[in-house]
């Protein structure tokens, strides 16, 4: 009998102790106050994500900003589902284990039209540094007008190279500069690169061909 | 070396004749009340007296000759060892339904506990921080040093201190909402200079492009005048654009 009873006292414990992990879990991957319409609409939504093993967060804060902004439930609805979609193909690009910032950055960077190729590419060039900032940088050049084509090689080619975050940074801060000043962005990119590229470490392409041969299309 | 082998069968016979002699039909006996506890129907060779108390078995001659049902031939010493082993391992390998529930949900739980605390991704590359290692002395302190392997991509993703800035003298709340805090109002309040009536905050965010909007008032959406802006498709509104990093 004595067995029977710990028996129970086991499985009671082991029931409490699932129970205060569900909630840890739900609390730290769904954020507070969504009300329950949009919750019920985007419900199915995340369940799918959920499945495909992508971070929660970024739909949940989606949903969030929609309802800030007093947006329908159905367009909110919808947000999220294209964030997700997104989401996913940027995991199938960025993989084997891309991070929740690089999700989020190549699900921006698609938004705008980056093509699904220069993202892969990307993560070849980039090996294992983080690919958060340089498909920040990348997204808002083509956002500030720079073609999707001429940006995407540029940036691939950086990586190439060796650059690194701050590289980035710099040659984004300096576009911007010179648009507010009136010059075009994409001719503000060529200048710029002019001034950042003897400064990088000039690495071998993933190719085998040494950097200086020039930028080369992603594929 | 063949003396000494018969010396000890000699001794060991010797032994053998002092144990009670072993009725024909004992073991038949035992076999069939092992038998009979197998399915059921009598109670158990390892039958014990008390739930959780250790198996009884009969420790003496005497109690072997009282005690026909499970037969005198078995009980010698090393027998009754094995016997309550035997006895023990049975016991302690059958799991009740309660406790296999328990070590279930104690193995699910388990399993998201890592599941939560391992990091999503894993990198094989890293770059290893190594402080020198030994002590040192000079300055009598005596402080032993460790190395620490981080990844470069976290190294690269590791937050940075933004501070948002906007002037609304006439504000009585601001805060900044954005996706690096799940757009929520509450979270990121700024605070207001009283000298120059400017509000500020200071912001942990993670190296990449987010966008951003002010709250004024609790309502009142305002973008900040010093950042590049964009245009949100998919809810029809403009948003503050910044690419955080170190540069």
């Amino acid at each position: 009998m004595r067995t029977v009873r710990h028996s129970w006292r086991l499985a009671g414990l082991g029931i409490v102790l699932l129970s205060l992990g569900a909630v840890g879990t739900a609390s730290a991957q769904q954020p507070a106050a969504l009300d329950s319409a949009t919750l019920a609409a985007i419900a199915p939504i995340v369940a799918q994500a959920r499945s495909a093993r992508l971070p929660l967060d970024p739909l949940y804060a989606r949903a969030r900003e929609g309802q800030l902004r007093k947006v329908p439930v159905p367009t909110i609805e919808a947000a999220v589902r294209a964030l997700a979609e997104r989401m996913q193909t940027a995991n199938e690009a960025l993989a084997p284990n891309p991070s929740e910032q690089e999700l989020r950055a190549a699900a921006d960077a698609i938004k705008v039209g980056i093509p699904v190729e220069t993202l892969r590419a990307m993560r070849k060039a980039g090996k294992d540094g983080s690919l958060a900032v340089p498909l920040g940088v990348l997204t808002q050049l083509v956002a500030r007008g720079v073609p999707v084509e001429k940006a995407s090689m540029q940036i691939v080619d950086l990586l190439q190279r060796g650059a690194v975050p701050r590289n980035f940074i710099a040659l984004e801060e300096s576009v911007r500069q010179d648009v507010l000043a009136g010059r075009r962005p994409d001719e503000s990119l060529d200048l710029r690169l002019k001034g950042i590229i003897p400064n990088l470490p000039q690495q071998a392409t993933a190719d085998g061909l040494t950097a200086t041969s020039g930028p080369k299309r992603p594929r | 070396m063949r003396e000494e082998r018969d010396e000890m069968l000699d001794r060991i016979v010797e032994e053998l004749k002092t144990l009670p002699a072993v009725p024909p039909d004992a073991t038949a006996r035992v076999l069939a009340r092992v038998d009979a506890a197998r399915r059921g129907e009598g109670p158990s060779a390892y039958a014990s007296q008390d739930d959780d108390d250790v198996i009884f078995f009969p420790t003496s001659t005497e109690e072997m000759r009282a005690s026909p049902a499970v037969g005198q031939s078995v009980h010698t010493p090393a027998s009754k060892g094995e016997s309550r082993t035997a006895g023990r391992f049975r016991r302690r390998f059958v799991v009740s339904l309660p406790a296999a529930i328990g070590y279930a949900v104690a193995a699910t739980l388990a399993g998201f506990l890592i599941r939560g605390a391992l990091p999503r991704q894993t990198t094989t590359d890293t770059i290893t921080a190594a402080s020198p290692s030994g002590t040192n002395d000079t300055l009598g302190a005596r402080a032993t040093l460790t190395r620490v392997a981080v990844s470069r991509r976290d190294l690269q993703e590791a937050p940075v201190t933004v501070q948002f800035v906007l002037d609304a003298r006439r504000a009585k709340s601001v805060a900044v909402v954005g996706d690096f805090n799940s757009w929520d109002g509450s979270k990121t309040p700024l605070q207001r200079d009283s000298a120059t009536g400017v509000w500020s905050a200071l912001v942990d965010v993670h190296p990449g492009r987010h966008v951003y909007a002010f709250l004024v008032d609790g309502s009142i959406w305002t973008l900040d005048p010093n950042a590049p802006r964009t245009k949100d498709a998919d809810y029809g509104t403009d948003q503050s654009v910044m690419i955080v990093g170190v540069p």
